[in-house]
């Protein structure tokens, strides 16, 4: 089951990058990125998951040696990709923004007065 | 450990500069202010870093620090670690002080800029992010502090988002770094699926010998990512629009700090983390990415026509030599690679500083409109011929003292292995080189020298701020230009040890004989790094004897009557002061920047013409090599591994 | 006392042997010899033998202007700094096995130092503010970038040649390589590359048909075109030491074997080869060729001269 999880992420990063290359418009760049950011993120979490495991969280009694649950480091790592993909989003979205101000387009093959 | 043991020096480096860039968000709306904390906070990162080279470069000591004392239990590293070795104080040194000198010179530089406390921010968290990059020894740390100077850097690109093209480059960058991110961060996962660790050194215990589908895949995306921040081939192109787009004193942290911290990257992956670097197909990798990288990037600056752009290609250029050097996985190599490195800092950061100096007057950086400085701008002309000399490798400029060790290691390679392509990785970095000297003279010629056009009448030089943040990088390419026995001998050598000792590296951070009981059989050899070369070069006995010569040949000269010159003055002004001209009036006439060498061009237009068509500037292009280079990545490491 | 004794010895190699002075008179013989050649090939009476002399002293007697465009310090500095460069450069150029500073730079450094003088022109021409010069210095560069490539080629194989299986770049093993072991030109893999090097002096020295840079029928002398008086000289007494230097640098990698340890009798065979090497690649090509084209000149270069270096290198690499 987890495998169709990773097959899942990997197709999502898949995705991203061919919708990065292929679309010329900015604001679908901007998605391919977060696609592909989406794709880590699953990837992140399904990397952590085991079969029936738990929450991560006990307190000092409860824990023993039988008690399962799953890994709770890539989903501190899920949370700081998630705050780092909303950042670049941002960023990403804003420059369009002025993008589109300053050269009243947004067609990738029309922004390219630095080339060559 | 009190207060100032240095075992802490490490993270206050770090730590002083993101707490200066939430102070100027705090309380920068006023200049003095603001100067103060960003000048205190680049000093005392410096500082600590000035502190830190007794006890590691000189007694060898690796320092590991665990945040909050949380050490290893039972074999796992669970805390999160800063570690530094030879080799990330010396990256760490030179990052240090080319943030120095950048913020010394950004004080007067961004005088006529508004939101200047925006600017200082994000200054200081990208001189802490690679800082960071460079100390840290938790893999996810590293991804982290990549993000910040990504986001950093590209923020700066745009910060002067009415100059010609900013946005675009910084819309740019952010594609292709995110691309870049992602390939890191897909990296750091699988290798986690794997190992179950994000420590540094405990991977590189664990990796090495347990080789499988997942971890090759991990080190294609790792490689690729820190490809990106280096800029090396096929991410030149951005390289080229950041770098013209910032303001001149962040292109010096692009060109010097952040494709250094990429260098980094590769350097920590191939030799520690995977240890594959005694593979031939890795170093000819490395070998064949940093030649074309060298050559194509000289190529692509003889024919453009603004400064900084052109200055951007000849980073990647010099990017170029140092992966050559260090993918020989020599001694030598690495030691000139890194001590190229290091100058490549010093010579870019002065010739970045130059241009900003011009544009700061001039309020351009187009070499076809620019002429004829040198009268107004002394100063700033002898500073830029400093730089230009130094990377273009005219003795005794620091540039001839790495290039020159760079030669020997590739052709003292290609006599070892016998492989005559080694050989022909000298000859190409040789004529690189004069095709750098080519490209400088082009420079100086057209903005420097020449005619002054009369609009530039009014131009006057900098002030003294910008002069002494040059000053600094000048006098630093001499000295380690004139004394590179020192230099190899107390910064490079140590840092090229450090390279091939991976297992003092884990045995620092997990305890000592942990590297053994883990790696068993798979465990390194150590082996005796030689560093000996095959010519022979003293520039101070040079210099004194170019000297004296100098002198003799002035005496003479002034003997000779030399000194009996003439010169327009006002009151003088006789037609015989005038340019000689064919018999015409005088019109206004420069050589411009783009149509020098026309006789080498003429003979290379075929490739000048394909070369210019494939930088098209579109995002899509620049992504998809991003792609390409990826799945080449991958198929090339899971071929050879 | 010794110290000022040794410091006395080192001044002498400087100024008289062999730098300054041995430089001055035999660099300028050499232009006088090929001045008097190419006359005689071409059915003219010709200059005395000692007119560069004249030609020298002449100009330094003359009033020296500095264009009101130039930059002075520059304008007036770079012919000094490439003279300077190119004596020292001589310096370093062992005559059968002795060298005046032997151990302080091996082939690199001289493929370097080769650039200061050309270098220096450039940047005293460009200082100047004429768009002559603009256009001298553009095939200037050419010049030297289209003669790097069959000299780096040549310098390698010499190094292979020398070197054996730990490669030199260092002087003193080729000199006592060939003091062991006969003249390298006698090694029949550096036979090409010995007539490359020898192809490559007209381009260095920008003697015909490679004196584009100069060409003074089409751009006034190019890089030359502002200078007058004493500045002008030493760029002509420059020029003229640099057949001198490129000479001995021909000796030293190809005949080094050729000579008798009296360090007299050596230097006189070297004043005589360089003889030999100047009429033989600079006034016999002077006088029955016609100027190339800039890119005529990159292209010779790099096919036919880079060519034979790389015969040369190949047959080297494989211990032919």
């Amino acid at each position: 089951m987890i495998m169709f999880n990773y097959i899942a992420s990997f197709f999502l990063i898949a995705l991203g990058f061919y919708c990065i290359i292929t679309k010329y418009n900015l604001v679908k760049t901007v998605i391919g990125l977060s696609i592909a950011d989406y794709g880590v993120n699953l990837l992140i979490i399904s990397v952590g998951y085991c079969e029936g495991g738990t929450a991560p969280i006990f307190t000092a009694g409860e824990l023993t040696a039988a008690s399962t649950f799953v890994d709770p480091i890539p989903q501190a790592l899920t949370l700081t990709s998630i705050v780092i993909g909303a950042c670049v989003t941002a960023m990403s979205l804003s420059l369009v923004m002025k993008l589109h101000e300053s050269y009243g387009t947004l067609d990738t093959r029309e922004i390219r007065r630095l080339r060559g | 450990m009190s207060f100032f043991d240095y075992h802490h020096f490490p993270i206050y480096s770090i730590m002083v500069l993101f707490l200066g860039a939430f102070l100027i968000v705090m309380f920068g709306k006023n200049k003095a202010v603001r100067n103060t904390i960003a000048f205190l906070a680049v000093s005392a990162s410096l500082a600590c870093m000035i502190a830190l080279v007794k006890p590691v470069m000189l007694n060898g000591e690796i320092i590991a620090y665990w945040m909050g004392n949380r050490v290893p239990a039972g074999g796992y590293a669970i805390g999160i670690a800063l570690e530094v070795d030879q080799l990330s104080l010396f990256f760490g040194l030179l990052i240090a002080t080319a943030v120095f000198v950048s913020g010394v010179y950004s004080l007067q530089y961004m005088d006529r800029d508004d939101n200047v406390p925006q600017y200082y921010t994000l200054f200081l968290m990208l001189a802490g992010g690679v800082i960071g990059l460079v100390l840290s020894g938790d893999i996810f740390n590293m991804f982290i502090m990549v993000e910040i100077l990504t986001f950093a850097a590209v923020a700066l690109t745009a910060f002067r988002n009415k100059v010609y093209g900013a946005l675009e480059a910084a819309f740019k960058y952010l594609v292709v770094g995110c691309i870049g991110s992602t390939c890191i961060l897909t990296g750091i996962i699988m290798l986690y699926a794997q190992a179950h660790t994000l420590n540094f050194a405990q991977l590189a215990a664990l990796i090495p010998g347990n080789m499988n589908n997942a971890t090759k895949l991990a080190f294609a995306l790792l490689y690729i990512g820190f490809s990106t921040k280096a800029f090396i081939v096929p991410f030149h192109p951005l390289a080229a629009d950041a770098h013209g787009a910032a303001p001149a004193s962040i292109s010096v942290l692009i060109s010097g700090v952040l494709t250094k911290s990429g260098i980094y990257g590769i350097i920590r992956l191939t030799y520690m983390l995977f240890q594959t670097m005694n593979l031939g197909s890795f170093q000819f990798l490395l070998v064949f990415v940093g030649s074309v990288s060298m050559f194509v990037c000289v190529t692509m600056a003889l024919a453009q026509h603004d400064f900084k752009r052109l200055l951007a290609f000849h980073s990647i250029s010099q990017i170029g030599y140092v992966l050559t050097a260090v993918g020989l996985c020599t001694g030598l190599g690495i030691s000139a690679g890194l001590y190229h490195a290091m100058n490549h800092t010093l010579f870019k950061g002065l010739l970045f500083l130059a241009a900003g100096a011009v544009l700061h007057e001039t309020g351009t950086t187009n070499l076809d409109e620019l002429g004829g400085l040198s009268k107004k701008m002394p100063w700033t002309t002898a500073l830029f011929l400093v730089g230009a000399f130094s990377i273009s490798g005219l003795p005794p400029f620091n540039g001839f003292a790495s290039k020159w060790m760079v030669y020997q290691a590739t052709y003292q390679k290609a006599a070892e292995t016998g492989n005559i392509g080694f050989l022909l990785v000298t000859i190409v970095a040789l004529i690189t080189s004069v095709l750098t000297l080519a490209s400088f003279v082009k420079v100086s010629q057209s903005v420097f020298f020449g005619r002054l056009p009369a609009k530039y009448e009014n131009v006057h030089e900098v002030k003294p701020g910008m002069i002494i943040a040059m000053s600094i990088f000048a006098i630093l390419c001499v000295l380690t230009g004139l004394f590179p026995g020192f230099v190899t001998k107390n910064l490079t050598e140590p840092a090229a040890n450090a390279v091939f000792s991976a297992v003092r590296y884990i045995d620092a951070m997990m305890g000592s004989g942990y590297a053994g009981s883990v790696m068993g059989d798979n465990l390194p050899v150590v082996s005796t790094v030689s560093f000996t070369q095959v010519g022979y070069w003293a520039p101070v006995s040079w210099l004194l004897i170019l000297c004296i010569g100098l002198l003799a040949v002035t005496i003479a000269a002034v003997l000779g009557k030399y000194d009996r010159v003439s010169e327009a003055r006002p009151e003088n002004v006789d037609p015989k002061y005038d340019l000689f001209w064919g018999g015409e009036a005088s019109e206004f006439s420069q050589v411009g920047g783009g149509d020098l060498f026309w006789g080498f061009k003429h003979n290379w237009r075929h490739y000048f013409g394909f070369m210019h068509d494939l930088h098209s500037g579109v995002v899509n292009d620049y992504s998809l090599w991003a792609i390409v280079a990826l799945s080449l990545a991958v198929v090339f490491i899971t071929i050879v591994l | 006392m010794t110290m000022v004794l040794s410091a006395l010895e080192y001044l002498g190699y400087i100024l008289i042997f062999p730098g300054f002075l041995f430089c001055f008179f035999v660099g300028l013989l050499l232009a006088g010899i090929d001045r008097k050649i190419v006359a005689k090939m071409q059915k003219r009476v010709g200059p005395p033998i000692l007119q560069p002399f004249y030609d020298f002293f002449k100009l330094c007697g003359k009033e020296t202007i500095i264009p009101a465009a130039a930059s002075k310090t520059t304008f007036l500095m770079a012919p000094l700094v490439g003279l300077a460069g190119l004596v020292v450069l001589q310096m370093f150029i062992p005559i059968h096995g002795w060298a005046a500073f032997s151990g302080t730079a091996d082939i690199i450094v001289i493929l370097y130092l080769l650039l200061i003088p050309a270098m220096a022109t450039m940047l005293g021409g460009s200082a100047s503010g004429s768009p002559y010069a603009g256009i001298g210095m553009s095939r200037e560069m050419v010049t030297v970038i289209s003669c790097e490539l069959p000299l780096v080629l040549v310098l390698l194989a010499v190094g292979k040649v020398a070197g054996g299986d730990s490669v030199t770049f260092s002087f003193s093993v080729i000199s006592d390589y060939q003091l062991a072991n006969g003249s390298l030109i006698l090694h029949p893999s550096l036979i090409p590359a010995a007539i490359a090097f020898l192809m490559i002096i007209p381009g260095e020295t920008g003697n015909h048909p490679f004196d584009t840079a100069e060409a003074e029928t089409e751009i006034c002398e190019g890089l030359l075109a502002e200078y007058s008086g004493a500045p002008l000289g030493v760029f002509k007494l420059a020029h003229a030491v640099k057949l001198l230097t490129l000479s001995s640098l021909f000796v030293a990698l190809f005949l080094g074997g050729v000579g008798t340890g009296i360090i007299v009798i050596d230097g006189i065979i070297l004043v005589l080869i360089s003889i030999v090497i100047t009429i033989l690649t600079v006034s016999l090509v002077h006088a029955i060729t016609a100027r190339l084209k800039i890119e005529q000149v990159f292209k010779y270069y790099w096919t036919v001269v880079s060519g034979l270096a790389l015969i040369s290198l190949v047959l080297a690499w494989y211990g032919l």
